[in-house]
Protein backbone atom coordinates (compact mmCIF):
# COMPACT_ATOMS: atom_id res chain seq x y z
CA UNK A 1 0.00 0.00 0.00
CA UNK A 2 1.45 3.50 -1.26
CA UNK A 3 2.62 5.87 1.86
CA UNK A 4 0.25 8.62 2.00
CA UNK A 5 0.63 11.31 5.04
CA UNK A 6 -2.59 10.98 6.59
CA UNK A 7 -1.69 12.62 10.04
CA UNK A 8 -2.80 16.68 10.06
CA UNK A 9 -0.03 19.12 9.44
CA UNK A 10 0.36 21.95 11.14
CA UNK A 11 2.61 23.67 8.83
CA UNK A 12 1.49 27.39 9.41
CA UNK A 13 1.75 27.48 12.94
CA UNK A 14 3.02 30.94 14.04
CA UNK A 15 1.74 32.42 10.92
CA UNK A 16 -0.71 35.34 10.16
CA UNK A 17 -3.39 33.69 9.40
CA UNK A 18 -2.70 30.49 12.60
CA UNK A 19 -3.17 33.29 14.56
CA UNK A 20 -6.83 33.97 13.37
CA UNK A 21 -9.79 32.90 15.27
CA UNK A 22 -10.28 29.25 13.27
CA UNK A 23 -13.59 30.04 12.12
CA UNK A 24 -12.82 32.78 10.16
CA UNK A 25 -10.86 30.73 8.22
CA UNK A 26 -14.00 28.33 7.45
CA UNK A 27 -16.42 31.10 6.81
CA UNK A 28 -13.84 32.89 4.79
CA UNK A 29 -13.81 30.08 2.57
CA UNK A 30 -17.44 29.54 2.38
CA UNK A 31 -17.70 32.99 1.51
CA UNK A 32 -15.40 32.62 -1.39
CA UNK A 33 -16.88 29.48 -2.80
CA UNK A 34 -20.25 31.27 -2.82
CA UNK A 35 -18.41 34.03 -4.91
CA UNK A 36 -16.40 32.05 -7.39
CA UNK A 37 -19.08 29.69 -7.78
CA UNK A 38 -21.17 32.06 -9.76
CA UNK A 39 -18.06 33.81 -11.72
CA UNK A 40 -17.16 32.80 -15.68
CA UNK A 41 -15.26 36.24 -16.52
CA UNK A 42 -11.10 35.79 -16.28
CA UNK A 43 -10.65 39.34 -15.55
CA UNK A 44 -12.88 39.09 -12.07
CA UNK A 45 -11.17 35.57 -11.66
CA UNK A 46 -8.07 36.77 -12.07
CA UNK A 47 -8.51 39.57 -9.35
CA UNK A 48 -10.25 36.51 -6.99
CA UNK A 49 -7.21 34.24 -7.88
CA UNK A 50 -5.26 37.04 -6.37
CA UNK A 51 -7.38 37.51 -3.17
CA UNK A 52 -7.19 33.76 -2.81
CA UNK A 53 -3.20 34.17 -3.36
CA UNK A 54 -2.83 36.62 -0.84
CA UNK A 55 -5.02 34.54 1.89
CA UNK A 56 -2.94 31.56 0.64
CA UNK A 57 0.44 33.11 1.15
CA UNK A 58 0.08 34.73 5.11
CA UNK A 59 -0.30 30.86 6.00
CA UNK A 60 2.68 30.42 5.15
CA UNK A 61 2.68 26.80 4.61
CA UNK A 62 6.01 25.66 2.75
CA UNK A 63 5.39 24.84 -0.47
CA UNK A 64 7.74 21.80 -0.44
CA UNK A 65 5.43 20.06 2.40
CA UNK A 66 2.70 20.34 0.17
CA UNK A 67 4.08 19.27 -3.43
CA UNK A 68 2.16 16.29 -3.89
CA UNK A 69 -1.14 18.07 -2.27
CA UNK A 70 -0.57 20.68 -5.03
CA UNK A 71 -0.18 17.92 -7.91
CA UNK A 72 -3.14 16.03 -6.81
CA UNK A 73 -5.23 19.37 -7.42
CA UNK A 74 -3.54 20.49 -10.76
CA UNK A 75 -4.19 16.76 -12.04
CA UNK A 76 -7.84 16.22 -11.20
CA UNK A 77 -8.35 19.91 -11.99
CA UNK A 78 -6.99 18.85 -15.38
CA UNK A 79 -8.69 15.92 -15.36
CA UNK A 80 -12.15 17.18 -15.11
CA UNK A 81 -11.51 19.80 -18.12
CA UNK A 82 -10.61 17.01 -20.66
CA UNK A 83 -12.98 15.20 -19.27
CA UNK A 84 -15.83 17.67 -19.42
CA UNK A 85 -14.21 18.81 -23.15
CA UNK A 86 -14.47 15.46 -24.26
CA UNK A 87 -17.81 14.91 -23.59
CA UNK A 88 -19.31 17.46 -24.27
CA UNK A 89 -17.77 17.34 -27.86
CA UNK A 90 -16.89 21.14 -27.42
CA UNK A 91 -20.10 22.58 -27.31
CA UNK A 92 -20.52 25.03 -24.66
CA UNK A 93 -23.44 26.81 -22.52
CA UNK A 94 -25.14 29.71 -24.43
CA UNK A 95 -22.84 29.09 -27.68
CA UNK A 96 -23.96 27.52 -30.76
CA UNK A 97 -21.65 25.96 -33.29
CA UNK A 98 -21.56 29.32 -35.74
CA UNK A 99 -20.80 31.16 -32.41
CA UNK A 100 -17.31 29.29 -31.67
CA UNK A 101 -13.54 30.29 -33.42
CA UNK A 102 -12.23 27.31 -33.97
CA UNK A 103 -8.78 26.29 -34.13
CA UNK A 104 -8.76 22.74 -34.63
CA UNK A 105 -11.06 19.53 -34.25
CA UNK A 106 -9.34 16.70 -32.19
CA UNK A 107 -8.20 13.82 -34.57
CA UNK A 108 -10.92 10.89 -34.15
CA UNK A 109 -13.41 12.49 -31.71
CA UNK A 110 -13.67 15.89 -33.88
CA UNK A 111 -14.07 18.21 -31.07
CA UNK A 112 -13.56 21.54 -32.06
CA UNK A 113 -10.86 22.80 -29.83
CA UNK A 114 -11.83 26.72 -30.23
CA UNK A 115 -11.34 30.25 -28.61
CA UNK A 116 -14.60 29.65 -26.37
CA UNK A 117 -13.43 26.70 -25.02
CA UNK A 118 -9.88 27.06 -24.18
CA UNK A 119 -11.59 30.50 -22.31
CA UNK A 120 -13.65 27.97 -20.75
CA UNK A 121 -11.03 25.45 -19.33
CA UNK A 122 -8.75 28.40 -18.24
CA UNK A 123 -11.42 29.55 -16.29
CA UNK A 124 -12.10 26.17 -14.75
CA UNK A 125 -8.42 26.12 -13.49
CA UNK A 126 -9.34 30.06 -11.99
CA UNK A 127 -12.14 28.09 -10.26
CA UNK A 128 -10.73 25.48 -8.63
CA UNK A 129 -7.38 26.46 -7.89
CA UNK A 130 -7.94 29.14 -5.92
CA UNK A 131 -10.81 27.60 -4.06
CA UNK A 132 -8.29 24.50 -3.44
CA UNK A 133 -5.77 27.26 -2.23
CA UNK A 134 -8.24 29.19 0.23
CA UNK A 135 -8.90 25.40 1.82
CA UNK A 136 -5.14 24.34 2.33
CA UNK A 137 -5.14 26.74 5.61
CA UNK A 138 -7.75 25.28 6.81
CA UNK A 139 -5.54 21.96 6.47
CA UNK A 140 -2.57 23.31 7.46
CA UNK A 141 -2.74 26.55 9.77
CA UNK A 142 -5.61 25.20 12.14
CA UNK A 143 -4.33 23.71 15.18
CA UNK A 144 -6.14 20.03 14.96
CA UNK A 145 -7.29 20.77 18.49
CA UNK A 146 -9.06 24.22 17.17
CA UNK A 147 -11.81 22.30 15.29
CA UNK A 148 -13.95 21.38 17.28
CA UNK A 149 -14.80 24.33 19.37
CA UNK A 150 -14.55 25.94 16.11
CA UNK A 151 -17.37 24.09 14.45
CA UNK A 152 -19.46 24.34 18.03
CA UNK A 153 -19.08 27.96 18.03
CA UNK A 154 -20.34 28.03 14.08
CA UNK A 155 -23.15 27.11 15.29
CA UNK A 156 -23.04 22.62 15.06
CA UNK A 157 -24.47 21.30 17.56
CA UNK A 158 -21.50 20.16 20.40
CA UNK A 159 -21.92 16.01 20.38
CA UNK A 160 -21.39 16.65 16.39
CA UNK A 161 -18.68 19.37 17.03
CA UNK A 162 -17.44 16.68 19.32
CA UNK A 163 -17.73 14.30 16.79
CA UNK A 164 -15.22 16.15 14.39
CA UNK A 165 -12.93 16.42 16.95
CA UNK A 166 -12.46 13.01 17.94
CA UNK A 167 -12.67 12.03 14.11
CA UNK A 168 -8.89 14.19 13.74
CA UNK A 169 -7.99 12.38 17.22
CA UNK A 170 -8.97 8.92 15.60
CA UNK A 171 -7.32 9.67 12.23
CA UNK A 172 -3.23 9.28 12.85
CA UNK A 173 -3.93 5.99 15.30
CA UNK A 174 -6.27 4.26 13.19
CA UNK A 175 -3.84 5.02 10.45
CA UNK A 176 -1.12 3.44 12.40
CA UNK A 177 -3.45 0.56 13.23
CA UNK A 178 -3.93 0.01 9.55
CA UNK A 179 -0.59 -0.14 8.94
CA UNK A 180 -0.06 -2.88 11.60
CA UNK A 181 -2.61 -4.76 9.78
CA UNK A 182 -0.75 -4.42 6.16
CA UNK A 183 1.98 -5.85 8.15
CA UNK A 184 0.11 -8.34 9.39
CA UNK A 185 -1.22 -9.83 6.61
CA UNK A 186 2.10 -9.72 4.99
CA UNK A 187 3.29 -11.88 7.47
CA UNK A 188 0.68 -14.28 6.37
CA UNK A 189 1.13 -14.08 2.72
CA UNK A 190 -1.33 -11.39 1.98
CA UNK A 191 -0.24 -8.90 -0.49
CA UNK A 192 -2.98 -5.63 -1.26
CA UNK A 193 -0.73 -4.28 -4.20
CA UNK A 194 -0.88 -7.61 -6.10
CA UNK A 195 -3.66 -7.55 -8.76
CA UNK A 196 -6.84 -9.10 -8.49
CA UNK A 197 -8.77 -10.87 -11.27
CA UNK A 198 -10.75 -8.23 -12.34
CA UNK A 199 -12.63 -5.37 -10.51
CA UNK A 200 -14.50 -7.74 -8.65
CA UNK A 201 -11.51 -9.74 -8.12
CA UNK A 202 -9.65 -6.50 -6.89
CA UNK A 203 -12.47 -5.31 -4.78
CA UNK A 204 -12.37 -8.75 -2.54
CA UNK A 205 -8.63 -8.44 -2.04
CA UNK A 206 -9.41 -5.46 -0.19
CA UNK A 207 -11.30 -7.51 2.29
CA UNK A 208 -8.66 -8.98 4.45
CA UNK A 209 -7.20 -5.33 5.39
CA UNK A 210 -10.24 -3.90 5.80
CA UNK A 211 -12.71 -6.16 7.72
CA UNK A 212 -10.16 -6.39 10.59
CA UNK A 213 -9.09 -2.67 10.48
CA UNK A 214 -13.23 -1.80 11.07
CA UNK A 215 -14.12 -4.12 13.41
CA UNK A 216 -10.88 -3.63 15.55
CA UNK A 217 -11.53 -0.05 15.62
CA UNK A 218 -15.42 -0.85 16.58
CA UNK A 219 -14.57 -2.79 19.54
CA UNK A 220 -11.72 -1.04 20.50
CA UNK A 221 -14.70 2.32 20.53
CA UNK A 222 -15.64 0.49 24.07
CA UNK A 223 -13.18 2.41 25.90
CA UNK A 224 -13.38 5.80 24.38
CA UNK A 225 -17.10 5.06 24.84
CA UNK A 226 -17.07 4.20 28.73
CA UNK A 227 -14.73 6.78 29.65
CA UNK A 228 -16.83 9.62 27.94
CA UNK A 229 -20.15 7.82 29.61
CA UNK A 230 -18.34 8.11 32.66
CA UNK A 231 -17.81 11.39 32.21
CA UNK A 232 -21.61 12.28 31.94
CA UNK A 233 -20.88 13.16 28.15
CA UNK A 234 -24.14 14.34 26.70
CA UNK A 235 -26.20 15.10 29.49
CA UNK A 236 -25.34 18.84 29.48
CA UNK A 237 -24.40 21.71 27.50
CA UNK A 238 -20.54 20.76 27.01
CA UNK A 239 -17.72 23.77 27.37
CA UNK A 240 -14.71 23.72 25.60
CA UNK A 241 -11.22 24.50 27.01
CA UNK A 242 -10.64 26.50 24.02
CA UNK A 243 -12.21 29.92 24.27
CA UNK A 244 -12.63 31.53 20.87
CA UNK A 245 -13.15 35.46 20.17
CA UNK A 246 -12.87 37.48 16.94
CA UNK A 247 -10.61 40.28 17.14
CA UNK A 248 -10.81 43.31 15.19
CA UNK A 249 -8.50 41.69 12.52
CA UNK A 250 -10.64 38.85 12.17
CA UNK A 251 -13.81 41.09 11.76
CA UNK A 252 -12.28 43.21 9.13
CA UNK A 253 -10.88 40.30 6.88
CA UNK A 254 -14.16 38.41 7.58
CA UNK A 255 -16.28 41.68 6.02
CA UNK A 256 -14.13 42.11 3.28
CA UNK A 257 -14.89 38.61 1.92
CA UNK A 258 -18.37 39.35 3.14
CA UNK A 259 -18.28 42.25 0.78
CA UNK A 260 -16.49 40.56 -1.93
CA UNK A 261 -19.24 38.09 -2.15
CA UNK A 262 -22.36 40.98 -2.27
CA UNK A 263 -20.34 42.65 -5.07
CA UNK A 264 -19.78 39.65 -7.20
CA UNK A 265 -23.53 38.61 -6.54
CA UNK A 266 -24.40 42.01 -7.78
CA UNK A 267 -22.29 41.42 -11.05
CA UNK A 268 -23.28 37.76 -11.25
CA UNK A 269 -27.18 38.95 -11.13
CA UNK A 270 -26.64 41.94 -13.78
CA UNK A 271 -25.48 39.52 -15.77
CA UNK A 272 -21.27 40.80 -15.89
CA UNK A 273 -19.63 37.64 -14.93
CA UNK A 274 -20.40 35.31 -17.84
CA UNK A 275 -17.49 33.76 -19.95
CA UNK A 276 -15.07 36.71 -21.39
CA UNK A 277 -13.49 35.15 -24.80
CA UNK A 278 -10.16 37.65 -24.94
CA UNK A 279 -10.66 39.57 -28.75
CA UNK A 280 -6.92 38.52 -29.35
CA UNK A 281 -8.10 34.43 -28.83
CA UNK A 282 -11.11 35.08 -30.88
CA UNK A 283 -8.83 36.72 -33.66
CA UNK A 284 -6.65 33.13 -34.26
CA UNK A 285 -9.63 31.10 -34.57
CA UNK A 286 -12.04 30.64 -37.91
CA UNK B 1 -32.05 -7.89 20.52
CA UNK B 2 -30.72 -9.68 17.93
CA UNK B 3 -30.24 -7.35 14.79
CA UNK B 4 -28.42 -4.51 14.75
CA UNK B 5 -29.35 -0.30 14.96
CA UNK B 6 -31.88 -1.03 12.35
CA UNK B 7 -34.22 -2.59 14.60
CA UNK B 8 -34.71 0.23 16.97
CA UNK B 9 -37.63 2.11 17.74
CA UNK B 10 -35.62 5.23 16.99
CA UNK B 11 -33.38 5.71 14.47
CA UNK B 12 -32.72 9.02 15.08
CA UNK B 13 -31.46 8.64 18.88
CA UNK B 14 -27.71 10.11 19.18
CA UNK B 15 -25.54 8.58 22.25
CA UNK B 16 -22.35 8.74 23.41
CA UNK B 17 -22.24 5.58 20.98
CA UNK B 18 -23.42 7.10 18.16
CA UNK B 19 -20.84 10.33 18.39
CA UNK B 20 -17.79 7.27 18.80
CA UNK B 21 -18.71 5.67 15.93
CA UNK B 22 -19.46 8.23 13.78
CA UNK B 23 -15.89 9.05 14.32
CA UNK B 24 -14.14 6.11 13.29
CA UNK B 25 -16.01 5.43 10.65
CA UNK B 26 -15.26 9.35 9.32
CA UNK B 27 -11.71 8.64 10.40
CA UNK B 28 -11.52 5.20 8.52
CA UNK B 29 -12.93 6.61 5.49
CA UNK B 30 -10.75 9.72 5.15
CA UNK B 31 -7.56 7.39 5.77
CA UNK B 32 -8.57 4.29 3.24
CA UNK B 33 -10.50 6.90 0.60
CA UNK B 34 -6.56 7.58 -0.71
CA UNK B 35 -6.44 4.29 -2.36
CA UNK B 36 -8.67 3.79 -5.16
CA UNK B 37 -7.88 2.27 -8.51
CA UNK B 38 -9.44 2.42 -12.40
CA UNK B 39 -12.52 0.38 -13.30
CA UNK B 40 -10.68 -1.50 -16.52
CA UNK B 41 -12.09 -0.60 -19.51
CA UNK B 42 -13.82 3.19 -18.44
CA UNK B 43 -11.85 6.63 -18.82
CA UNK B 44 -13.05 7.56 -15.30
CA UNK B 45 -14.75 4.92 -13.16
CA UNK B 46 -12.59 4.53 -10.18
CA UNK B 47 -13.55 1.76 -7.81
CA UNK B 48 -12.67 3.50 -3.97
CA UNK B 49 -13.45 0.50 -1.84
CA UNK B 50 -13.19 2.49 1.42
CA UNK B 51 -16.61 3.55 0.30
CA UNK B 52 -18.20 0.90 1.60
CA UNK B 53 -17.66 1.82 5.00
CA UNK B 54 -20.51 4.73 4.41
CA UNK B 55 -23.49 2.51 3.47
CA UNK B 56 -21.60 -0.09 6.44
CA UNK B 57 -21.51 2.69 9.14
CA UNK B 58 -25.02 4.13 8.24
CA UNK B 59 -26.67 0.16 8.12
CA UNK B 60 -24.84 -1.04 11.25
CA UNK B 61 -25.18 2.08 13.45
CA UNK B 62 -27.82 4.00 12.00
CA UNK B 63 -28.72 7.13 9.70
CA UNK B 64 -27.11 9.65 11.75
CA UNK B 65 -23.39 7.78 11.87
CA UNK B 66 -23.83 6.78 7.50
CA UNK B 67 -24.22 10.63 7.27
CA UNK B 68 -21.48 12.02 9.59
CA UNK B 69 -19.02 9.43 8.43
CA UNK B 70 -19.86 10.00 4.33
CA UNK B 71 -20.14 13.94 4.77
CA UNK B 72 -17.18 14.35 6.97
CA UNK B 73 -15.20 11.44 6.13
CA UNK B 74 -15.05 12.58 2.21
CA UNK B 75 -14.09 15.94 3.25
CA UNK B 76 -11.60 15.01 5.72
CA UNK B 77 -10.47 12.47 2.31
CA UNK B 78 -10.50 15.71 0.39
CA UNK B 79 -8.13 17.55 3.03
CA UNK B 80 -5.77 14.84 3.42
CA UNK B 81 -5.06 15.13 -0.16
CA UNK B 82 -4.92 18.29 -0.72
CA UNK B 83 -8.22 19.30 -2.75
CA UNK B 84 -9.80 21.27 0.34
CA UNK B 85 -12.32 20.60 2.98
CA UNK B 86 -14.47 22.38 1.26
CA UNK B 87 -13.95 22.53 -2.13
CA UNK B 88 -16.44 19.61 -3.83
CA UNK B 89 -18.91 20.10 -0.75
CA UNK B 90 -21.33 18.97 -2.55
CA UNK B 91 -19.70 15.38 -3.36
CA UNK B 92 -19.26 15.26 0.85
CA UNK B 93 -22.81 15.63 1.13
CA UNK B 94 -24.18 13.29 -1.64
CA UNK B 95 -21.67 10.67 0.26
CA UNK B 96 -23.58 12.01 3.71
CA UNK B 97 -26.69 11.17 1.84
CA UNK B 98 -25.79 7.62 0.50
CA UNK B 99 -24.52 6.51 4.41
CA UNK B 100 -28.23 8.35 5.82
CA UNK B 101 -30.29 6.48 2.98
CA UNK B 102 -28.06 3.05 3.71
CA UNK B 103 -28.94 3.54 7.22
CA UNK B 104 -32.81 4.53 6.56
CA UNK B 105 -33.30 1.78 4.26
CA UNK B 106 -31.74 -0.60 6.32
CA UNK B 107 -34.26 0.30 9.08
CA UNK B 108 -37.32 0.73 6.28
CA UNK B 109 -36.29 -2.82 4.98
CA UNK B 110 -36.10 -4.48 8.65
CA UNK B 111 -39.99 -6.52 7.92
CA UNK B 112 -39.12 -7.12 4.22
CA UNK B 113 -35.97 -8.78 3.74
CA UNK B 114 -35.07 -11.22 6.70
CA UNK B 115 -31.77 -12.29 5.97
CA UNK B 116 -29.24 -9.44 7.25
CA UNK B 117 -26.76 -9.64 5.79
CA UNK B 118 -29.06 -9.40 2.17
CA UNK B 119 -30.63 -6.70 3.38
CA UNK B 120 -27.30 -5.01 4.11
CA UNK B 121 -26.10 -4.92 0.42
CA UNK B 122 -29.70 -3.72 -0.64
CA UNK B 123 -29.35 -1.09 1.71
CA UNK B 124 -26.16 -0.14 0.78
CA UNK B 125 -27.25 0.14 -3.16
CA UNK B 126 -30.47 2.11 -2.20
CA UNK B 127 -28.34 4.32 -0.33
CA UNK B 128 -25.35 5.12 -3.22
CA UNK B 129 -28.29 5.08 -6.13
CA UNK B 130 -30.37 7.98 -4.70
CA UNK B 131 -27.75 9.50 -2.28
CA UNK B 132 -25.61 10.10 -5.40
CA UNK B 133 -28.64 11.97 -7.19
CA UNK B 134 -26.94 15.35 -5.25
CA UNK B 135 -23.84 15.06 -7.36
CA UNK B 136 -25.94 17.02 -10.15
CA UNK B 137 -25.52 19.78 -8.10
CA UNK B 138 -22.28 20.01 -10.14
CA UNK B 139 -24.25 21.54 -12.88
CA UNK B 140 -24.96 24.52 -10.52
CA UNK B 141 -21.08 25.04 -9.45
CA UNK B 142 -19.77 24.92 -12.99
CA UNK B 143 -18.35 21.80 -12.88
CA UNK B 144 -20.72 19.39 -15.25
CA UNK B 145 -21.96 21.43 -18.48
CA UNK B 146 -25.14 20.34 -18.42
CA UNK B 147 -27.88 17.63 -17.42
CA UNK B 148 -25.93 15.06 -20.05
CA UNK B 149 -22.36 15.19 -18.59
CA UNK B 150 -23.45 15.40 -14.99
CA UNK B 151 -24.80 12.11 -15.62
CA UNK B 152 -22.44 10.35 -17.52
CA UNK B 153 -19.38 12.21 -16.14
CA UNK B 154 -20.07 12.04 -12.72
CA UNK B 155 -24.00 10.07 -11.36
CA UNK B 156 -23.00 6.96 -13.49
CA UNK B 157 -19.30 6.34 -12.82
CA UNK B 158 -19.47 7.21 -9.31
CA UNK B 159 -22.83 5.00 -8.53
CA UNK B 160 -20.99 1.97 -11.24
CA UNK B 161 -18.00 2.17 -9.20
CA UNK B 162 -19.86 2.74 -5.34
CA UNK B 163 -22.02 0.01 -6.23
CA UNK B 164 -19.21 -2.33 -6.97
CA UNK B 165 -17.89 -1.69 -3.58
CA UNK B 166 -20.58 -1.53 -1.81
CA UNK B 167 -22.57 -4.68 -2.77
CA UNK B 168 -19.53 -6.73 -2.45
CA UNK B 169 -17.70 -5.39 0.76
CA UNK B 170 -20.60 -4.40 2.74
CA UNK B 171 -22.27 -7.54 3.20
CA UNK B 172 -19.06 -9.20 4.32
CA UNK B 173 -18.62 -6.43 6.98
CA UNK B 174 -21.76 -6.76 8.34
CA UNK B 175 -21.23 -10.72 8.20
CA UNK B 176 -18.10 -10.24 9.96
CA UNK B 177 -18.70 -7.25 12.38
CA UNK B 178 -22.48 -8.81 14.06
CA UNK B 179 -21.28 -12.13 15.73
CA UNK B 180 -18.76 -9.84 16.97
CA UNK B 181 -21.13 -7.78 18.76
CA UNK B 182 -23.19 -10.44 19.85
CA UNK B 183 -20.44 -11.59 21.58
CA UNK B 184 -19.67 -7.91 23.31
CA UNK B 185 -23.29 -7.75 23.85
CA UNK B 186 -24.64 -4.92 21.84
Amino acid sequence: MPTVRVTPRYLGRGSWLARRDPRLLVISLALFVLAVVQVWDLRILALLGLVAYLYYRSARIPFREVRGNWAYVLFFVTFIIVVNTILTGGELRGYTDEQLHVYFRLPLLGTPISAESLTYAAAQYMRFIPMAAMGFPIAFAVAPADIGPAFARLGVPDRFAYALDLTYRFVPSLAADMRTTIDAQRVRGYDWEREGRGPVGKVKRVAPLMVPVTVNAIVGAEDTIDAMDLRAFGTGPRTWLRHLAFDATDRLVLAGFAVLLGIVTVLSQTGHTELWVPELLQRLGS
Amino acid sequence: MTALMYDRENPWEVTTRTIVYAAIGAALYAITAQFQFPLPGTANVFLRPSFALVPFFGFAFGPIVGLFVGLVGNAIADQISGWGLLTSWNWSLANGLAGLIAGLAGYWLAGGIRNRVARSAVAAAIGVVIGFLFVLTDIWLGTAEDIGVAMVDNYIPVVIGNLIVSVILVPILVAAWEPVRESIGR
